[in-house]
């Protein structure tokens, strides 16, 4: 036997700050899918995004020869800002299954999950932006090859390099939760239901648009409005999607 | 001795199935129970109800005096292993046992590592790639190390070879005895456990059918061998759960024979022996339903 007497020495019951900090923990127990898959991942398609912009340099004969923006537009990275949507899908399925039968609340649960995604976006953001700086101070690479401030973004601040990483996470993460714990609760059906509708409203608001002959205004919106704030329109419904989640999960049972 | 669990009407319907039909139970704190029944009779259903992994349909549930549903303070003092747990893409053994401690207030991790090493469980190795029976190792080793004050095994040991359950039943009651605590043990092995549970409670068809300590249910029936005639004459008046008869010679099975009953059966020139806890439990949930009982033909 052992010296304590675990029955009259029980801890009381930790704070809910730190049950939610356990269920953020419980993200990383194993490090792989969230935090080295990625980078590595990234890493790799960076690398080969390099080795073809080094062979169309290698064949036009040096860097001169080229348009100065011929590698300045690339989407390479938005993968991860999808990959995001997958870790969110997986936390709301295997991982809660896993979660709820440690005996952890739904609520702690979902709460310390989107601890863990906030601080995973903000992970994630703070190392692509450096890559990003490190781009720029060589120029892209010495090849003019932007491939960490995407889609012709080398000429904005890192700032706003840095939101829109951030905020396009955040929105990722919060559309998998939602559809994810969709799944949860309804399975196949609760997905039918859902892209049905959304179909049903896209096709409206299209409708609706075009009945009103509001296009323009709707390209004026998007070509004027600075960056930096329609990053900031995403956290609308970044925060609706994730109140779906959370609702959706509360009253959600555990497969298996 | 107060109550631990208390459930009053709990009821679970999917759709037109009710898994769990109005349970009603009482159980005292301390001790290892049994929940018997037969498979999709509604046992896992009654402890994801316990444990507020389940959200009733009707009816009320108390554990540690509380309802269970979201609610911390009971969770952390409870632990749930089933048979189906799932868990994330990718996680070993290790994983696990990383991050269960950070649930379970009373984890011991030494006693986890011996556990380890009793189950001989490869750690290094993913969860799915297991066998049947080392992911039931890696659930047991967590639902004792944990030394939650309610525990709840169900069919901890699918999938274990006969060997490996031995040595769950003694390391359950060698740490049971040093570190007291509730324990709910589902299990299609009956006999096998019948000497560990203090208490058992047979559902059947999502109802509560047996609740009864297990002394006074071994106890409670006997089967009778012997010439027709005999065996009739002696049968008559009394509770018969079950009968057979080749050519002969007849065997019945009688609930509520007192030793003096039982010594005048020999006497009688009648075979007596006790009903196993197993048997019984067959008769209770299906195996007897054929069979007539005596009251009924009296």
């Amino acid at each position: 036997m052992t010296a304590t007497d675990t029955v009259t020495t029980r801890p009381a019951t930790a704070s809910a700050a730190r049950r939610m900090l356990n269920v953020a923990r419980l993200h990383v127990a194993n490090p792989v899918p969230t935090l080295v898959l990625p980078v590595f991942i990234t890493l790799v398609i960076f690398g080969l995004n390099a080795a073809i912009w080094a062979l169309v340099v290698n064949i036009a004969g040096g860097a001169d020869n080229l348009d100065s923006n011929a590698f300045s537009y690339n989407g390479g990275i938005t993968w991860i800002i999808v990959f995001m949507m997958v870790v969110a899908v997986q936390a709301m399925n295997l991982t809660f299954s896993y979660a709820i039968g440690l005996s952890v609340t739904r609520r702690d649960y979902y709460l310390g999950t989107c601890l863990y995604f906030l601080a995973l976006a903000v992970g994630h953001s703070a190392w692509l932006t450096g890559m990003a700086a490190i781009e720029r101070s060589t120029d892209g690479w010495g090849v003019g090859g932007y491939f960490f401030a995407p889609f012709g973004m080398w000429q904005e601040s890192l700032a706003i390099i840095a939101l829109g990483y951030v905020t396009t996470m955040l929105l990722s993460f919060s559309i998998g939760a939602a559809v994810a714990t969709m799944w949860v609760r309804w399975r196949a059906y609760g997905l039918y239901a859902f892209f049905l509708g959304l179909a049903v409203v896209l096709v409206g608001a299209g409708w609706a648009i075009t009945a009103a002959d509001a296009w323009p205004s709707v390209g004026d919106f998007l070509v004027s409005t600075p960056l930096e704030q329609l990053f900031l329109w995403t956290l609308p419904l970044t925060a609706l999607c994730g109140v779906v989640g959370f609702l959706l999960l509360r009253r959600a049972t555990p497969r298996g | 001795m107060s109550a631990i669990i208390e459930t009053s009407g709990l009821t679970k319907r999917y759709g037109r199935v009710n898994a769990v039909d109005d349970v009603s139970i009482s159980l005292e704190e301390g001790g290892i129970h049994g929940l018997l029944g037969r498979n999709g009779a509604g046992k896992t259903t009654l402890m994801q109800l316990l444990t507020g992994q389940e959200f009733p349909s009707a009816g009320t549930t108390t554990v540690f005096g509380e309802r269970p549903l979201e609610n911390a303070a009971v969770l952390r003092r409870t632990c749930f292993i089933k048979e189906s747990q799932v868990y994330p893409d990718d996680f070993k053994g290790k994983h696990v046992l990383r991050s269960a401690p950070w649930f379970f207030d009373n984890w011991d991790a030494a006693f986890a590592e011996r556990l380890v090493r009793a189950f001989d469980v490869p750690l290094d190795r993913k969860v799915k790639k297991l066998s049947r029976g080392q992911r039931s190792a890696i659930g047991v080793i967590v639902g004792l190390a944990s030394r939650s004050e309610l525990t709840f095994l169900d069919e901890p040991y699918a999938g274990l070879d006969a060997v490996a359950r031995q040595r769950f039943y003694d390391l359950l009651l060698e740490d049971y005895a040093a570190h007291p605590r509730t324990v709910v043990l589902s299990t299609h092995l009956i006999d096998e456990a019948a000497d560990l549970l203090e208490r058992v409670l047979v559902i059947d068809q999502g109802r509560i059918v047996i609740d009864a300590a297990t002394d006074e249910l071994r106890d409670s029936a006997t089967t009778l061998v012997g010439r027709s005639g005999d065996v009739d004459g002696f049968a008559a008046g009394r509770e018969v759960i079950d009968r057979t008869t080749l050519g002969g010679i007849a065997s019945v099975t009688l609930l509520g024979l007192s030793d003096e009953d039982r010594r005048a059966a020999t006497a009688a020139g009648l075979e007596t022996t006790r009903v196993s806890l197993q048997e019984l439990i067959v008769n209770r949930t299906g195996g007897g339903r054929a069979a007539t009982t005596e009251e009924d033909a009296a």
